[in-house]
């Protein structure tokens, strides 16, 4: 994936102050980057990625085009710094002959100097610290002018000529100089790079440039984390059920059954993150990029061709109707994203259409989003070209790897009409005597309701592989309804932007909790099943069923950026504040029946356990229940 | 720690015909014998363990293979067959005798009896029967185990972090915090090919293998997906033969290519010069800037000699680097190199990862005296009600003092002092009802003791993949420029165009208005 840039995929167009911009390349399209110009978008298309591209000075009667800036021009400067033995200065006029040069504060003011000869190469203090705007002679009308010139070499003649035109350039300091430079280049060179939409790049802008919130202010470090705790990966060929042939005049007891012993490698989501984090979570289990296919003839056409199929597909109904057939058909037919013209000149035999209640997700290698509203919000998925809203969908991994289900399915699916509603019956004639609009919502609705009894019940069965959650939720009524899904062993990781939620959760697992609820001193669970346990409703005192959970932990994580320069390597002055977002990480246990010792061999203890004789039950429960504190939690 | 136990017999299992999916990717619901869990003795506390079903006694002991720790011994037939993540009592195994059998036969030593493993039995004699039934796997040679009380454990499936935690320090390992971050930032994902240099402790490989994993590659089918994969280099020649050993008792092959080689001369080429094509690169060096050069597209010109230049990386995409270093002087050299190199968007992290703990902080005259409880007031309220309180009983005992000598009452009285008085309400909230630890208290979070300020620093760089004037000519042809201006512009626009979109959109609703009214009135008009 991501080899070149095709035509109409999302990318993030980097600019020279930092900025992205993210939008779809659609062919034969004009691009506009604002103040840096413009540029067709044929000219990026086809192209690889993270090259920097240069616009170039229009031609009369020509569009503008582009030059792929070589990455040893990019780092020019820095190279050419580290070729001057001092390293102390960055380029600037005279600079570059000043053999060794030291930074000498004397007092209030500051200068470089020469160490060889004690010149002083520059100098700085208050009465020379002049505005900016004063010693540049050049009026902003002229810059203007400047700018919109026909010669402008990529906005580098622009920062030449400011810089010529600033009239105390000589008494700068080299480092002020660099800044200079630097803040000039930012604002007028024409450069910019072309970055794929990948879970990365995507997370990062939503953080750093659009609303931090709607992700939870979940950072790179903290996606990383969530992901690896919760041991999210690749989880085994996909694997359908059979199609059961339901001809429609048959009620529910056609739908397939769920075998459980082919459900593997599926986890749960509580994403309040608008699919951020189901986006990194698809993408850890590789379904999250549309397959690229590898000859580069295909590579053009077929996404060419995306945009046009999806705005017909739209327009009738029942043409729709049998779009969706195919495009969830359980077998994975053409490679995906790839939805060729080829198709349409010389069709291929035609597989016979799936049945109703054929199970369109596979068993294996899923996730499955369970969403407080009627309907999930995974609105950032659009960005890899997957709407789970719209109903006719061209091939996406996802549409067989997403699962949904609101929390009323999951709990209470009595409650809950497309469950509990049986699925339509209708015999051939009567079908046949429908309109093809209405026989499409017949048609529609059986699906529907196959796909939610599916969903609804393979939840339910539960032995799932991890549980991630990055939701705004209260984490222990998520944990109380979710922990008996989970299979033994199974990792929790709850991203949260705030600790006092992750702290309150972790108290349901403290020492004392898990002491009191194993030894058996409290009165509701005595005389409980291993079942009902698990099951546990809560109560004031313990929310949550202490031993179902081990390992708690809570931890957060910071990168810490640096500059990298030569003779200026510091970390950065400033970075994102905000939300810090902590992670908890546990492990699914699976307690054993009754009541359970834990004592521990303890070189202090030895004697203390010695020292009980046989009979002395009394005593021998004290021991118990004070030394049994330390062997459950030695770190306590 | 103990290293795992890790018999032949392991080793013969997976080299079997049937391929056998590793225990990290896949390892299904229940425990199975001959692969590899984790045993969580207490919160930091891993062992890792291969299970073994035997068929008679092992090392002397009658239950087979036995672990022995000191929450008890467990055997492993215990073990097998359980659901992960299950807590397992210890058993009650025969652990003093054996020993003894080989060394002293006759010997019947007094110490026995006060070692706490016999301690145990006899506090608590019962309570067997359930356990014994969970090992039903154990064969028939094999003595039934006995659950005893002295502890239980917990058994883990293997994970890459549960692997990191157990590792014991070989050397410099790669922490959860800076491999999630790593693998996040070089884009590992299913599919990858992924070249780690310096394998060291394998945690970085058995994290990275997790994030490439998509299939195991088969001999059968050379077409179809790309396989991820991770090739891994080791100068160290003892830990290339530990790591080795690890791959295959892990059931990784075929998913990690371990070679035993100085990448800064020999590079990184597998099979006699054929190309691992890489995505993404880490690497854990010494000096990374030597084995940068091996890292080129083209052949760097730091390289003598005149044969054909067989580039390691993926031709068709943009590569990413992690560069894994503890100085920054390492840095300065690294990042001058990818410089020199023609690597772009060249950035340097670090990573500070903090483990937080939630304590009950517990203050105040009312609760018990318990570990970890402050037995001074809880606020300025409680501080003026004991000192009031104080004051009366002082005011009281001198009132009674006084009257003493005048009624001649015997000693009625309080002892002076708070000291006392609280302790008998604090007794007294003791004996209440509802009085728990884990509800009482202020929840407060708090850092370790010792926190890791500093692990290494973290280079990331991209390589863009090669773009020659032919690629940019059939680029060009394939999407030729021109209709441009039949298209509205994309991105941000100038005020001039946005104005001129603006005006096309009205005109155009205009007009569909009018086309409405037109039919509208065409329609009244008709009957």
């Amino acid at each position: 994936m991501h080899s070149t840039i095709r035509p109409n995929a999302w990318v993030a167009l980097k600019l020279p102050a930092g900025m992205h911009r993210v939008l779809q390349v659609a062919p034969n399209t004009t691009i506009s980057l604002g103040k840096y110009g413009s540029f067709p978008a044929n000219l990026i298309i086809g192209r690889p990625y993270h090259l920097t591209f240069e616009i170039q000075d229009r031609q009369p009667g020509e569009a503008p085009r582009l030059r792929v800036v070589s990455p040893s021009e990019l780092h020019a400067e820095a190279l050419a710094d580290e070729a001057s033995p001092g390293c102390a200065t960055p380029t600037g006029p005279g600079s570059s002959e000043a053999a060794v040069i030291s930074a000498v504060t004397t007092g209030e003011e500051f200068s470089l100097v020469e160490t060889e000869s004690g010149n002083v190469v520059a100098r700085s203090n208050a009465e020379q610290l002049l505005d900016e705007t004063a010693r540049q002679t050049l009026t902003q009308d002229e810059i203007e002018a400047l700018k919109r010139g026909d010669g402008t070499n990529a906005g580098k003649d622009v920062i030449e000529k400011l810089l010529l035109s600033h009239t105390a350039l000589d008494q700068k300091t080299s480092f002020s100089l660099a800044k200079y430079k630097l803040l000039k280049t930012k604002k007028y060179i024409r450069r910019f790079q072309v970055l794929p939409i990948d879970v990365p790049n995507f997370a990062n802008w939503q953080l750093e440039e659009r609303d931090a919130s709607k992700v939870l202010d979940m950072r790179a470090e903290m996606i990383g984390l969530v992901g690896c705790w919760a041991n999210v990966h690749y989880g085994g060929e996909e694997v359908f059920l059979e199609d059961p042939q339901a001809t429609t005049e048959e009620g529910e007891e056609k739908l397939p059954a769920i075998q459980e012993e082919q459900l593997r490698g599926r986890w749960l989501v509580v994403d309040d993150t608008c699919g951020a984090l189901v986006a990194a979570m698809a993408e850890r289990m590789g379904v999250l990029h549309p397959e690229e296919s590898d000859s580069d003839s295909e590579e053009g056409q077929g996404g060419e061709e995306e945009g046009t199929k999806a705005m017909t597909t739209g327009e009738d109904a029942e043409d729709s109707d049998t779009e969706m057939a195919e495009a969830q058909d359980p077998t994975p037919s053409e490679p995906t994203g790839d939805a060729t013209p080829a198709d349409a000149a010389n069709p291929k035999p035609r597989k016979p259409r799936a049945s109703d209640f054929a199970i369109p997700f596979s068993q294996t290698n899923t996730i499955t989003v369970i969403h407080s509203a009627s309907q999930p919000n995974l609105s950032f998925l659009n960005y890899w070209g997957f709407d789970i809203t719209s109903p006719c969908h061209l091939p996406h991994p996802l549409l067989n790897h997403l699962l949904n289900l609101t929390w009323l399915q999951l709990l209470k699916p009595e409650l809950d009409t497309s469950y509990f509603t049986p699925p339509l019956v209708a015999d051939a004639e009567t079908l046949a005597g429908w309109k093809p609009s209405r026989r499409g919502n017949f048609h529609r609705k059986r699906r529907r309701w196959a796909r939610i009894r599916h969903i609804v019940d393979s939840t339910r069965a539960g032995n799932f592989s991890g549980l991630v959650c990055a939701s705004t939720m209260d984490p222990i009524s998520i944990l109380k309804h979710t922990l008996p899904l989970l299979a033994g062993g199974a990792p929790v990781a709850i991203y949260s932007p705030t600790i006092e939620p992750l702290a309150q959760l972790a108290d349901c697992f403290s020492v004392s909790r898990r002491t009191a609820w194993t030894s058996g001193s409290v009165a509701e669970v005595i005389n409980k099943s291993a079942e009902e346990l698990e099951r546990w409703p809560g109560t004031d005192d313990f929310p949550l069923n202490p031993s179902l959970l081990l390992g708690t932990s809570i931890q957060t994580s910071r990168a810490r950026r640096w500059q990298v320069l030569p003779g200026r390597t510091h970390p950065l002055m400033t970075e994102r504040g905000g939300a810090e977002g902590y992670v908890f990480t546990a492990w699914r246990a699976k307690p054993a029946e009754g009541r359970v010792e834990a004592k521990g061999k303890f070189k202090r203890r030895k004697t203390e356990a010695g020292a009980v004789t046989v009979g002395a039950e009394a005593a021998a429960g004290v021991v118990k229940a004070e030394t049994g504190d330390a062997a459950v939690e030695p770190e306590a | 720690m103990q290293p795992p136990i890790a018999p032949q017999a392991t080793m013969a299992l997976t080299t079997r015909q049937e391929q056998k999916i590793s225990p990290f990717l896949e390892p299904g619901l229940q425990t199975k014998a001959s692969s590899l869990a984790i045993l969580q003795l207490s919160r930091d506390n891993l062992l890792p363990v291969y299970l073994q079903a035997t068929a008679g006694e092992h090392d002397g002991y009658a239950e087979g293979v036995v672990v022995n720790t000191r929450y008890g011994s467990f055997p492993h037939s215990t073990m097998i067959g359980v659901p992960w993540g299950s807590q397992i009592r210890a058993s009650k195994v025969d652990t003093g005798s054996r020993g003894r059998k080989r060394k002293r036969p006759t010997d019947d030593d007094p110490d026995a009896a006060a070692t706490p493993q016999t301690a145990n039995e006899t506090e608590a004699p019962a309570e067997s029967g359930t356990q014994a039934e969970d090992a039903g796997n154990a064969t028939a040679g094999v003595k039934q185990a006995v659950a005893a009380s002295s502890g239980f454990i917990h058994i883990l499936p293997p994970t890459p972090e549960i692997w990191t935690m157990s590792l014991p320090h070989r050397t410099q390992v790669v922490y959860t915090p800076d491999y999630s971050y790593i693998l996040h930032r070089i884009r590992a994902r299913p599919g990858s090919v992924v070249i780690e240099a310096g394998a060291g402790s394998g945690s970085f490989s058995h994290a990275a293998v997790r994030a490439v994993y998509n299939g195991y590659p088969s001999s059968t089918t050379t077409t179809g997906k790309r396989k991820g994969k991770v090739f891994s280099y080791e100068y160290h020649e003892q830990r290339f033969h530990k790591m080795q050993k690890e791959i295959v008792e892990h059931g990784l092959e075929g998913l990690v290519h371990l070679t035993h080689r100085d990448v800064y001369n020999d590079g990184f080429l597998v099979d006699g010069g054929r190309s691992p094509g890489a995505d993404a690169i880490f690497l854990d060096l010494p000096a990374p800037w030597e084995a940068l050069p091996k890292l080129s597209r083209r052949k760097p010109e730091s390289i003598p000699g005149d044969e054909e230049w067989v580039s390691p990386l993926n031709f068709k995409k943009s590569v990413y680097i992690c560069t894994f270093s503890p100085c920054i002087e390492q840095v300065t050299r690294t990042v001058s190199a990818l410089r020199r190199l023609g690597w772009v968007d060249i950035d340097m992290v670090e990573i500070a990862n903090r483990k937080l703990h939630t304590v009950r902080d517990r203050v105040g005259l009312h609760l018990p005296v318990d570990r970890g409880v402050n037995n001074t007031p809880k606020d300025v309220d409680e501080a003026i009600t004991r000192l009031a309180e104080i004051e009366d009983r002082f005011r009281e005992h001198a009132r009674l003092a006084k009257g003493a000598a005048d009624e001649d009452v015997t000693d009625l009285a309080p002892p002076p002092g708070g000291q006392n008085s609280s302790k008998k309400a604090m007794n007294d909230v003791n004996g209440k009802e509802g009085y728990h630890s884990w509800v009482d208290g202020r929840l407060v979070t708090r850092g370790e003791p010792e926190i890791k300020t500093h692990t290494s620093y973290l280079v990331f760089a991209i390589l863009p993949r090669e773009w020659t004037e032919e690629d940019e000519a059939a680029a060009l042809a394939r999407y030729p420029v021109g209709s441009e201006q039949l298209h509205p512009v994309v991105g941000s626009l100038d005020k001039a165009a946005r104005k001129k979109e603006r005006r096309e959109l009205l005109q155009k609703q205009g007009n569909r208005k009018a086309r409405r009214k037109e039919r509208a009135e065409k329609l009244l008009g008709e009957p």
